[in-house]
């Protein structure tokens, strides 16, 4: 292990001004990844401010109807807090997917999002990844691929993003507050994390020092009708290899009125599917049309040998999820 | 009650044999204040740590530890020329090096040990110490390593060990034949407690050890063989074992840790951590299948061929007697006529295997049992009643032309598994139950339900010719106004309670409540391994055997007192009876001063070497059934699987322990379970790519479904008090019934486990 200072920040401006003046610094909030990152030698900062006891926890109504969870609020929390579970059972349900209730209770939510990949090549200090150490090439190109990326990769890096709660939070069109050293600012949950492109040791596009502040639900009455499923290779405590957040609106005949979907497991960033989303919209919300959708998302994905079969099992996990949130009788 | 055991009259104390007594260690465990070995402790001691190598295959060009050694803290960084004795260690062959000097073939292969003040300071120097390597080519494919044309890894190949079986035709012709290529991936015995152990150096040139171990003495000959020592100078004691199933058998820390107290003249602890325990132990042998099973129109076995490849990994550890049980249970329990098994068990650059609960039967299970479905489909005949037709039972010859001389109870664990209710159809009321479990995969739509069965076979105890024995010493005398036994034996306890049962035949035999059993250490003679299943049979069979000397001599030294014959008189409750009279006196009394201390060394029939050629001989001296009934609900749609309900008969001879064997039963069959779904350490080019719980996925409570268990106790006349080892059978049957379910369920081939998602959508 190597040394590190640890400072408990007292307040948002001190955290983010003594983190945005060192770049050895790092903020760290639950330390259910940062601190498994020391361990294995793949974070080296030197200086950690921890933000977990800043006073950003509260979930309350925002100012347009909706929903803000500030950025410490735990994931327990945040799974148990009335108006999540009512207004938005995605998200609960995202977040009591993952992980175990111990993490859960230590993890934050604005932590949560900036979670990073468990590609086994980002974790292993001693193989190449141009994640961890730009320029040394991805080790997963030729290797293990079973949880990698099938959307967006680019031949620097495959990884994905591990986080459930990210991609409920995606789904809903969440916007995400960060206070930065420049003053605040705020940006839809769909652009904080990043395609890999040529840079992929950048997962979000905050700044160095950027921190986040509170994640903001918008006011989506539908969203009372949504629901996360989560494939994995056992019944708990597993990262996905495809989940679905899905949201869904339909009128008396049936007719998708509005959906929102988002993917978890197969892109570096929760994966929003606006062309599933359009594929739907109009029309009854059937198996055969949800496959479909899940088609015309997937019509680009560009799996690896290892990860072909997430084609077949996120195709599969739409249909179901869509299913479930479907007045209409089952039409298999 | 009392019972006539061996012409005897015994007494039968509360909480003997047969009963289910509280376990000595097990309020401790519960409440978190058991001493594991990673607790120990001492004054002064220093920590140590092992550099280890990055590669899987290299020539080391050279070792550079000045910077490690100048660092503040730092008491010693030794390597290769720092062993005194034979740089070479081994279970079976001593062929792997305490620390690498010219090559490295595996990655994780320690290369340096480090002693400092504080364990981080360990670290910390340990990555100072510079080793350049020549990477050279890895042989990464066990088939490759037999007749591939790749490096040899070892003086005289990559063969560590090839058994032919040969039994009758060699080119038989069968109506109907199947066949099949089946692979078993790399299973960890992941127990929970990391290897630890603190080492104490005598101030002579000897050192104490500390150890969480599987077996003292095996690791005390390599030790002493290491360090150029008698074994008077190196002194092991049991430390708490947090688990072992056959991961602890082979050495991990205890020459680094002595070598480190001896140079340092100071107490050396070493703990490994999660990710370094995966490197510092042996796994299951991952193996590759070929079967062909040829019957007769009428589904009874003709024939079976089978070709089996187990990677041995880097060194050999204990795969010669993995490869020997998978070649003599090859074709499982079933009459063959006409047998011919290849096996062969190879050196790669993979991590070295060896032992672990099941010991290459459960590897040959899942090719043997995959293949017994496969002829029951095309036989046109249940899974049950093709197996019921083959049945072996007492009396049948086995492939090595031993004849099965106790029960083999094949048919009847079948028909009692048939007769077991049936778990009704899934509720979608509890997510639970439904495969995906809370991930909210499915509420029950897309939901098939398959059952299959299986069978296994085990060898008990130590086979081959093996010379196995267990040492055992028991002393009574009155301490405090009450008889107490007090119980000596180099037993490793590793959480299985063979304490309890040690306690359970002392009170049977002597009708002594109070019995404490020492701390196991070498100062008494070997009590062999705590694996194939074997504990029970030995260790209770000497402890049981010392606990005779002992009441033997206690009845001679009454009878005199008594003017009394010692055919008339027993003991019972702490009193010693006559026959006739009733309670004489109290036992305590009796004893007086005197005390009784006798020490017996305890051996099963001797077993004989296989015939190098044909395989012929009488290899085994038990053998143990299990049988398994699976019944999983397959989410197709996403390719979830939920076992909904595992249920097992198993033949134990006599359950001296109840509980005890319903837990070893619930116990093998999850981490059977885990190798049909979920267990595999992943490798890559020999190197690990999951090397953490969060990774390599164990099954959870949610995973493991409940289980109707039916032990059936068919003495076996060669056991002490009849019985058959229970630990390893159940491991066995569990994975190849949860296949055959699944298989049921999908339609798919499932021609490796474990089975994940990806084989199903």
């Amino acid at each position: 292990m190597i040394p590190f200072e640890y400072r408990r920040a007292d307040d948002v401006s001190a955290a983010v001004d003594t983190v945005a003046r060192n770049p050895t610094a790092s903020f760290l909030g639950g330390g259910t990844n940062l601190v498994d990152h020391l361990k294995l030698g793949v974070a080296t900062p030197e200086h950690l401010v921890d933000v977990s006891r800043l006073p950003l926890d509260d979930i309350e109504p925002g100012p347009d109807g909706g929903l803000r969870i500030g950025a410490t609020a735990r994931n327990s929390d945040t799974a148990a807090d009335p108006d999540v579970r009512s207004r938005y059972p995605v998200l609960a349900e995202a977040l009591l997917s993952g992980a175990s209730g111990q993490l859960r209770n230590l993890a934050t939510v604005g932590g949560n999002l900036l979670q990073r990949t468990r590609c086994a090549y980002f974790q292993d200090v001693t193989t190449p990844c141009n994640k961890r150490e730009p320029g040394t090439g991805c080790s997963a190109l030729e290797g293990y691929q079973r949880y990698h990326a099938i959307l967006g990769a680019s031949r620097h890096c495959v990884a994905t993003h591990p986080s459930d709660m990210a991609v409920a939070m995606v789904a809903l069109d969440a916007t995400v507050h960060v206070q930065g050293p420049n003053g605040s600012r705020s940006l839809p949950a769909e652009e904080l994390h990043r395609l890999p492109g040529d840079e992929p040791e950048r997962d979000t596009v905050l700044e160095h020092g950027e921190l986040i502040t509170a994640v903001e639900l918008p006011p989506l009455p539908f969203a009372a009708n949504s629901a996360y499923r989560k494939v994995r290779d056992r019944a708990s405590y597993a990262f996905a290899l495809v989940s679905v957040a899905a949201a869904l609106d339909v009128d008396d005949a049936g007719t998708v009125r509005d959906v929102r979907i988002a993917f978890g497991g197969l892109a570096h960033k929760p994966w929003r599917a606006h062309r599933a989303e359009a594929a739907l919209r109009g029309g009854p919300a059937t198996d055969d049309r949800a496959a479909r959708a899940a088609e015309a998302e997937l019509e680009n994905a560009e799996p690896l040998a290892g990860n072909a079969f997430k084609i077949p099992m996120a195709r599969g996990a739409l249909t179901a999820t869509l299913r479930r949130l479907s007045p209409l009788p089952t039409t298999r | 009650m009392t019972s006539t055991v061996a012409g005897r009259t015994t007494a039968a104390t509360a909480n003997g044999v047969g009963s289910s007594p509280a376990r000595p260690d097990g309020t401790r465990k519960v409440r978190g204040e058991f001493a594991y070995s990673s607790d120990l402790w001492h004054e002064d001691m220093l920590w140590g740590a092992t550099l280890r190598s990055p590669h899987p295959h290299a020539r080391i060009t050279g070792v550079d530890v000045s910077a490690a050694v100048a660092v503040p803290g730092v008491h010693a960084v030794l390597t290769h020329g720092d062993v005194p004795g034979l740089n070479r260690y081994g279970l079976e062959h001593p062929d792997q090096p305490v620390l690498a000097d010219d090559v490295v073939r595996y990655r994780g292969e320690p290369v340096a040990v480090v002693a400092a003040d504080h364990p981080e300071t360990a670290q910390r120097a340990m990555k100072l110490i510079e080793v350049t390597y020549d990477e050279l080519e890895p042989v990464t494919d066990a088939e490759d390593a037999v007749h591939g044309d790749v490096a040899e890894l070892h003086p005289g190949g990559n063969v560590v060990r090839h058994a032919p079986i040969r039994r009758g035709e060699q080119t038989p012709q069968a109506d109907v034949v199947v066949t099949g290529r089946y692979e078993v991936g790399m299973q960890d015995q992941a127990f929970l407690g990391p290897e630890s152990g603190l080492a104490v150096p005598d101030g002579h040139g000897g050192v104490d050890l500390y150890v969480a171990t599987q077996w003292l003495h095996v690791d005390q000959q390599q030790i002493v063989a290491a360090l150029g020592l008698t074994p008077e100078q190196v002194r092991l004691t049991l430390a708490g074992v947090g688990g072992a199933f056959g991961g602890r058998e082979d050495l991990s820390m205890q020459i680094h840790a002595s070598l480190l107290a001896l140079y340092t003249g100071k107490p050396v602890k070493m703990v490994y951590n999660r990710e370094e325990s995966f490197y510092g132990h042996v796994h299951r042998h991952p193996a590759t299948m070929y079967y062909e099973h040829g019957a007769t129109r009428d589904g009874r076995l003709v024939h079976v061929t089978a070709r089996i490849y187990l990677d041995g990994g880097a060194y050999a550890s204990s795969t010669g007697a993995v490869v020997g049980n998978a070649a003599t249970l090859g074709v499982g329990p079933y009459d063959v006529p006409n047998v011919s098994i290849d096996c062969w068990g190879t050196y790669t650059n993979n991590p070295p295997c060896g032992a672990m609960r099941g010991f290459g039967a459960v590897q040959a299970a899942f090719g043997y049992e995959s293949q017994m479905d496969k002829l029951a489909d095309a036989c046109g005949l249940s899974p049950t009643e093709i197996r019921r037709r083959n049945a072996m039972s007492e009396g049948t010859v086995m492939p090595t032309g031993q004849t099965v001389d106790s029960a083999a109870p094949v048919a009847e664990l079948l028909d009692r598994l048939e007769g077991m209710p049936l778990p009704q159809p899934g509720s979608t009321a509890d997510l639970r139950t439904l495969p995906g479990g809370v991930s909210n995969t499915t509420h029950g739509e897309g939901v098939v339900r398959g059952v299959g069965y299986a069978v296994g076979i085990k060898n008990i105890c130590f086979s081959e010719g093996f010379d196995d024995y267990s040492t055992a010493r028991v002393r009574l005398a009155a301490v405090g106004g009450q008889p107490a036994v007090t119980v000596q034996t180099a037993a490793a306890e590793v959480g299985q309670g063979l304490v309890t049962i040690l306690q359970q035949i002392i009170r049977t035999e002597l009708g002594v409540e109070q019995v404490t059993i020492l701390p196991m250490d070498t100062s008494i003679g070997s009590a062999g391994s705590t694996s194939a299943s074997r504990q029970s049979y030995m260790t209770g069979g000497a402890v049981r055997a010392a606990a005779l000397k002992v009441r033997g001599a206690l009845l001679s030294h009454a009878a005199t007192r008594l003017s009394r014959t010692t055919a008339e008189l027993h003991l019972d409750g702490g009193k010693l009876a006559s026959v006739a009279d009733g309670v004489l006196a109290d036992l305590v009394d009796v004893l007086g001063e005197a005390e009784f201390d006798e020490t017996v060394e305890w051996r099963h029939r001797p077993t004989e070497a296989l015939d190098p050629e044909t395989g012929r001989g009488n290899a085994h001296v038990q053998y143990g059934f299990a049988a398994h009934r699976a019944v999983v609900d397959v989410d197709t749609e996403l390719g979830l699987v939920k076992v909904v309900s595992l249920d097992c008969v198993q033949d134990v001879g006599k359950a001296l322990n109840p509980q005890a064997v319903v837990g070893q039963i619930q116990g093998g069959s999850a981490q059977g379970l885990g190798l049909a779904v979920m267990e595999e350490i992943q490798t890559e080019g020999g190197v690990i790519r999951n090397p953490s719980f969060t990774d390599y996925l164990i099954p959870t409570v949610l995973d493991m479904p409940p289980m109707n268990i039916d032990v059936l106790e068919l003495a076996d006349p060669h056991a002490p008090y009849g019985l058959r080892g229970v630990g390893e059978p159940p491991t066995i049957s569990s994975t190849p019934a949860i296949v055959a379910a699944i298989r049921a369920a999908t339609g798919k081939e499932l021609l490796r486990v474990p089975v994940r998602p990806d084989h199903i959508v």
